[in-house]
């Protein structure tokens, strides 16, 4: 029987953990995902999960430390936040490049100056290049759901890449809400041990990182391509034998909320997406034809499905949580995404971003029919009059 | 930039931050951050009892005690004093006692935020 | 499409927004909320329970907020940092209301529940406006829970994680039994049926003072 309980996402990432039997834990404190390991440090102090627990002086420490029980074959796990996550900079392409399907479980912070916990995305989204698996949780449930699905989709043998695990900090890691907590038996089910390829072994030496000449650069570099390239077929299996066994409803690679007969999207990840479903009802009250495409995974980005799934509509707005200054559409990082995904369409739709969120503001529901009100004139008229808003600094919203 | 992108941004008042949000620092007292409000017992002096060794003045976090200007007495200072009670410890005089602060009317700043 | 700035959502939300004292007192007031919610639950309703944000990580004695909200439909901004307009507000230390504005935000007709040995009115000199106030609380929840008053020292359920002891054993359970005599959101029998204390609930809900202004 499942177990009902009411946690909040930092205390689900724990026990996803524990269900997901991982062996070797890797930690430092940082505000906000600190609580998972305050949490994990419990159940390994109680006997309740059977792991090695480590502290490392620093997340660069932190992060090698994961490595290099990865590169010996146990499931390991570890986290960080914010700076922290920028403090392992260093680690993130010798652990996607060397094959270690270790998971990160990142709780967002904005990123220095000044000091500001509140939730943002540009800390991981600016290690987007290096090979990770990536993608962002709605509510507690879906962090629980994720770290699992993560690590099946992550050390499946076609793919072996480490995985980002991530959620808004505060809004989805401090905040309670519903989790249901599945029987440890359906879960091992569904996760089988890990088989590393090659790992450090005293009766079975193996180099790990050589050096190289640089004409075989590139050809080590296509294999991370091609593992990118692998993966979006192992996530619709994974996702879909995960609904199967735990009764869930995920979708693989977008979500499409009221989007039936929408005119007008918003297209957004992570924590606010449950805010936009609440501004969706109730623009629809007015007569707005409105939906919300939620992304699951923006490493690998989904391009067929998003173009797809965006091509149906007159109008998209991407909510950006996340900062690329001096990007080419000077504003966030999903524009980008989107835009390139739509380039090919023979008609595609009027793309505008709107940079709301960031920082750790609340994304508040007038602020919703706000970008509403634009995106239904973008609608009417078939083009934009603006490819970037900053929500509150803007005169034009 | 083409007309396509804002160049004129319209930050409200109540966000308006320096550059680079590096502010000028308090030379005495930091009038933004009064922790007086956060004790619960006050320390109370004996002036008969009082050494003046300057035990409290050395040990206090917070800077509250002080000698006064002709150097005969030691003055507490309510507005930042946390109510940690270490200098009631290290006093070597037992000049110190603590006492319940509702006991006593004011001698604290009121805050409509908290500190 | 002309409504679609003024589309809004009011919701009928009953805020409690609770002060305590940090480090010493973080736990009993997280398991305040906690009972509250969980009580208001309980009866069918729909709930929130969370701490601040920014009053966290506590230092030993700095004024904190816990926050629950009760409604009778989903609550749809789930995703804010603190109660805007608290209907009732709970002081866990009686010291507080010397330097805070706890009724901060309130509108006319909300409660105080007040943890304190002295009498109302010596209570009441210390908030200047308590004309918003339609009825204050006092109980000597210390003395009920036994102990300084000043004895949460188990940190495990801060900071998004699971409470590692039993929910309201201590200083918070005479105090929701107090506040039970002012507000109809939660029943006294859910709030005994969540608390680990249950004798405090009743003793709290017995010996809590009520003078309506």
């Amino acid at each position: 029987m499942a177990k009902e309980t009411v946690m909040a996402g930092c205390s689900a990432a724990a026990h996803a953990a524990k269900a997901a039997r991982v062996e070797v834990i890797s930690s430092y404190p940082i505000r906000p995902y600190t609580g998972i390991m305050m949490e994990l440090s419990k159940l390994v102090a109680n006997g309740d999960l059977d792991a090695e627990f480590v502290h490392g002086e620093g997340e660069h420490a932190q992060v090698s430390i994961a490595l290099g029980a990865s590169a010996s074959g146990a499931r390991a796990y570890t986290g960080s936040s914010g700076v922290g996550v920028t403090y392992a900079m260093e680690v993130y392409s010798p652990t996607a490049g060397g094959r270690y399907p270790l998971q990160m479980s990142i709780a967002d912070r904005a990123l220095d100056p000044p000091g500001d916990f509140g939730s943002e995305h540009t800390d991981v989204m600016s290690a987007r290049d290096q090979g990770w698996i990536m993608g962002w949780a709605e509510t507690p449930q879906e962090v629980f759901d994720n770290t699992i699905m993560f690590y099946k989709i992550g050390e499946d043998s076609s793919v072996m890449l480490p995985q980002f695990c991530c959620q808004d900090g505060y809004f989805v890691s401090h905040i309670p809400g519903k989790v249901s907590i599945p029987e440890q038996s359906q879960v091992d089910e569904y996760l089988p041990a890990y088989k590393p390829h090659l790992p450090l072994d005293p009766t079975r030496p193996s180099s790990h990182g050589p050096q190289i000449y640089p004409d075989q650069g590139s050809a080590i570099d296509i294999q991370r391509a091609i593992a990118m390239i692998n993966t979006p077929k192992v996530i619709e299996k994974a996702v879909a034998d995960f609904n199967k066994q735990f009764g869930r409803n995920y979708s693989p690679f977008v979500e499409e909320y009221k989007c039936d007969d929408a005119d007008f999207v918003f297209f957004l990840q992570g924590a606010h997406c449950r805010t936009a479903r609440y501004a969706v009802d109730h623009l629809r009250k007015q007569g707005a034809k409105v939906g919300m495409v939620k992304l699951r995974f923006v490493r690998p980005f989904p391009t067929e499905a998003v173009a797809e799934s965006l091509k149906k509509f007159k109008a998209v707005g991407t909510i950006e949580t996340s900062t690329s200054y001096g990007g080419a559409m000077k504003g966030g990082n999903l524009i980008h995404e989107v835009r390139s995904a739509c380039y090919d369409l023979p008609k595609g739709p009027a793309i505008t971003s709107f940079m709301a969120g960031l920082g750790g503001e609340v994304v508040t529901l007038e602020e919703f029919y706000k970008m509403a009100k634009i995106l239904a004139e973008a609608a009417k008229k078939g083009a934009i009059d603006q490819y970037v808003y900053w929500v509150n600094f803007d005169k034009g919203i | 930039m083409s007309k396509k992108y804002n160049e004129n941004f319209n930050i409200p008042k109540h966000l308006e931050v320096p550059m680079g949000a590096v502010i000028p620092a308090p030379v005495k007292e930091q009038p933004a951050m009064k922790t007086g409000n956060w004790r619960t017992e006050r320390p109370v002096i004996d002036h008969e009892k009082c050494t003046l060794c300057l035990n409290c003045f050395a040990y206090c976090p917070d800077s509250s005690w002080h000698l006064d200007e002709k150097g005969e007495r030691m003055v507490w200072n309510p507005i930042y004093c946390k109510g940690c009670r270490v200098c009631v410890e290290v006093c070597p005089a037992d000049a110190l006692r603590n006492e319940n602060e509702m006991d006593f009317k004011g001698g604290m700043a009121r805050l409509d935020k908290p500190y | 499409m002309s409504n679609v700035s003024t589309a809004k959502a009011a919701q009928d939300l009953y805020e409690i927004t609770i002060w305590c004292s940090g480090v010493t007192q973080d736990m009993e007031g997280r398991h305040l909320s906690l009972l509250l919610a969980n009580a208001a639950s309980k009866d069918g309703k729909h709930t929130q329970a969370w701490d601040n944000y920014a009053d966290l990580p506590d230092r030993v004695g700095v004024p904190l907020r816990k926050y629950a909200r009760i409604c009778d439909e989903e609550i749809e901004m789930r995703y804010l940092y603190e109660n805007a307009t608290p209907h009732m507000s709970i002081v866990m230390n009686d010291v507080i209301l010397k330097g805070i504005d706890v009724l901060r935000g309130m509108e006319k007709g909300g409660v105080l529940v007040v943890n304190t040995k002295r009498p109302v009115d010596e209570i009441l000199k210390l908030i200047p406006n308590k004309d918003l106030l339609s009825a204050i609380v006092t109980v000597d929840a210390t003395g009920i829970a036994g102990g300084s008053g000043l004895e949460s020292l188990d940190f495990m359920g801060s900071e998004g994680g699971v409470e590692a002891t039993a929910v309201g054993a201590g200083l918070s359970a005479p105090l929701v039994g107090a506040a039970a005599k002012v507000c109809d959101k939660f029943t006294l029998e859910s709030l005994v049926a969540v608390a680990a204390n249950k004798a405090g609930v009743k003793e709290g809900n017995k010996q809590a003072v009520v003078k309506t202004l």
